[in-house]
């Protein structure tokens, strides 16, 4: 096996390809007017929406991707919404398929790319986001970087075994190019942007 | 059977050709649209030809520093020299834990090497997830484009197949409809899999980690519940340092389906801690075995097109389709025509840089416009590589002396003004006589549609002589 590792190597080398001193450093890329208005556009392209409410009391402001009075089955990350049903007492990864609702919290959005990035607090915290029928990111007003530069410059890759840029919800148009919302996960994506 | 024949069973269908060719066009303004909004477009793509080029300097040290950290970050790395053995990697693991049912997202690689054979003649039931490539994987078809693996079928023959594959109502064919269908039936494979298998689009040394993108979150679910997550990656896949990414991630979507950016881009950086145990007395309690992550090096040929200084540059693509979506050729002429695992422009670069005998026709599909090279977001010299390509494959044609002989003829005849006037009296004579479509096919597919315009009756050398003649009569009757 340490074999086939050792030829790749060896024919690599012999491979002589000439040597090409890095790429200086990018040059910051230009930076944007209203950043958030660049990423309520990127997301809404991605299929998404953008909500911009309070912090203390955002649930109560925004527009629910479903009655929120009729939901049965949430995952929720933030206190301020108390997780129930199945998002409390699933005993297994694979019992969380038929929740309704998934709640993160992101540790910032992307303007440029209509994107967040959000580190999952537990694996299974990435399942209900995967396998919820709805999610809700929720994001700091003050923590909009302009692009995936400034994005990279703030993430520790040693921090976590695992993290995502979200841009909207699962999608697919691999029929007749037609888009459709939800190929395999949520259906809908909220962004909730906050402010103090 | 040739390109050409292959192209010419895509084109019996005007009206699926007609509609290929617009939504592929379709795509191409997208892109277009969301270059614009980028002010450094430009400088992206240098960036990203820059860094490319810089890595492909330096592989060995660059996967020898992946290994290190990847292995530190707990992810057991494999190294397969060829299809066979990445195949058999991925075999033996999936044996030893006695697992059958496997879900995949799509790459390019293992299709490639041909691993759903290979693990399907063994028992092992492999399930592709991308909803374009279970299409094609439920047709027993290739796909016929890298990031639209269905593109070449219309709403209505996946209609049929799904009321076949997955029990669908009769008659269906509403896209909505038909992928909650696939939605229902993969969503139970995803939770039945064992293992989940995907491809790599961007290695990263530096961290040890990986990107995955998908717009549908088929890499996402299919790694996130089964315990074992195998990747495949090949040799040109790796970048330096983390922040490398940047300018990759923002050409990779806008340039593949003009997307300010994939729903998921996912960060892979060793295996996942595991979830709590269920308590025994659940069903599908999991837990049972610690998430493990393995990644398998593949060359199959990719060092020795690194060695090949024309062809190098190739190495650099990205998979973002874009050079396929502009192609005038591709776009009428379908994925299936190319006969290859990947089509357009840079799959018959590719395709003919591996394999110049089978392939030697790929060169030749392509117009020379060079509106691949234009699109490319690495700014791979597309069409001058196949111009290339013509030159090495023309220079040992077996026609070649025939050809010569007769340009050595035809330069003999250009010399002597009076042989050149005599034979085109005699061509033009001889070939009104024929009937018009006398060139069809003579010469091969090229003359297949071509017909020659009606000769004149004289030449223009005769036409001049005569008025001037003619001139000089009237100026002497004056
Ligand atoms: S050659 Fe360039 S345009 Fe074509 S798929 Fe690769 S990266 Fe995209």
């Amino acid at each position: 096996m340490n074999r086939a590792r050792d030829d790749i190597l060896a024919r690599l080398d012999a491979a002589r390809t000439p040597r090409v001193e890095p790429p200086r450093p990018p040059t910051a890329p230009p930076g944007m007017d209203d950043p958030p208005a660049f990423l309520r556009a990127r997301l809404e392209e991605a299929g998404g929406r953008l909500q911009m409410a309070a912090a203390r009391n955002w649930p109560d402001e925004i527009e629910w991707p479903l009655d929120r009075t009729a939901v049965r089955h949430l995952h929720s990350a933030l206190p301020i919404v108390p997780s129930r049903g199945l998002g409390l007492d699933a005993t297994t990864d694979r019992e969380l398929d038929g929740l309704e609702i998934c709640i993160l919290r992101a540790e910032f959005a992307v303007a440029e790319s209509g994107a967040v990035w959000q580190v999952p607090s537990s694996p299974r915290e990435r399942v209900a986001a995967l396998l919820a029928e709805h999610l809700i990111v929720v994001v700091d007003a003050t923590e909009i970087v302009a692009t995936l530069h400034h994005a990279y410059q703030r993430i520790d890759p040693a921090r976590s075994a695992f993290g995502w840029f979200l841009c909207g919800p699962s999608k697919t148009a691999d029929i007749e190019q037609s888009l459709v919302l939800g190929a395999h996960g949520p259906r809908t994506l909220d962004l909730i942007v906050t402010n103090a | 059977m040739g390109h050409v024949e292959r192209a010419a069973r895509f084109v019996a269908d005007p009206e699926r050709t007609r509609w290929h060719d617009e939504a592929l066009w379709h795509v191409r303004t997208r892109r277009d649209a969301a270059a614009r909004l980028v002010p450094d477009w430009e400088d992206l793509r240098e960036q990203a030809a820059a860094i490319k080029r810089h890595a492909l300097g330096r592989l060995p040290e660059l996967w020898q520093a992946f290994e290190t950290n990847a292995s530190r970050a707990g992810t057991i790395v494999h190294w397969a020299r060829d299809a066979r053995e990445h195949n058999e990697i991925v075999y033996r693991l999936l044996q030893e834990r006695g697992i059958r049912r496997v879900v995949k997202s799509k790459s390019m690689l293992t299709e490639e090497c041909g691993l759903n054979p290979h693990l399907g003649k063994r028992g092992i039931e492999i399930v592709d997830t991308d909803l374009g490539e279970r299409i094609v994987q439920l047709r027993r078809e290739a796909p016929s484009h890298i990031v639209m693996p269905a593109i070449h079928l219309r709403r209505r023959e996946i209609g049929e197949l799904f009321e076949r594959e997955m029990g669908g109502p009769k008659g269906i064919d509403d896209p909505e409809a038909l992928t909650a269908l696939a939605r229902r039936d993969l969503r139970a494979r995803f939770l039945a899999a064992e293992a989940g298998l995907t491809g790599v689009n961007f290695a990263v040394a530096e961290t040890g980690g990986f990107v995955v993108v998908t717009n549908e979150g088929n890499a996402d679910l299919g790694t996130a519940l089964p315990d074992l997550h195998i990747a495949s990656v090949g040799l040109e896949k790796i970048l330096p340092k983390q922040g490398d990414l940047a300018p990759f991630l923002r050409l990779l979507a806008r340039s593949a389906t003009g997307q300010a950016m994939t729903a998921y881009t996912s960060h892979f950086r060793g295996p996942r801690p595991p979830s709590p145990a269920a308590p025994p007395d659940r069903p599908g309690s999991d837990g049972r075995r610690d998430p493990e992550l393995h990644i398998v090096i593949v060359d199959n040929g990719r060092s020795r097109l690194l060695g090949t200084p024309a062809f190098r540059e190739a190495l650099a693509c990205i998979r973002c389709g874009a050079c396929l979506n502009t192609c005038p050729v591709y776009r009428r002429s379908g994925g299936h025509s190319y006969e290859a695992t990947i089509p357009g422009p840079i799959g018959s670069v590719l395709e003919t840089a591996r394999d110049s005998r089978t392939h030697a026709e790929l060169p030749f599909a392509c117009s020379l416009c060079g509106s691949c090279s234009e699109v490319c977001p690495v700014r791979i010299p597309l069409h001058r590589q196949l111009l290339a390509f013509r030159e090495s494959i023309s220079s040992d044609d077996p026609h070649r002396r025939l050809r010569r002989w007769g340009l050595d003829l035809l330069g003999r005849v250009m010399l002597r003004p009076a042989h050149y006037e005599r034979l085109g009296r005699w061509g033009r004579a001889f070939a009104r006589r024929l009937p018009g479509t006398w060139l069809e096919g003579l010469l091969g597919p090229w003359t297949r549609h071509r017909s020659l315009p009606t000769l004149p009756s004289r030449s223009f050398r005769e036409l001049h002589r005569e008025r001037v003649k003619a001139r000089a009569a009237r100026e002497d009757g004056r």
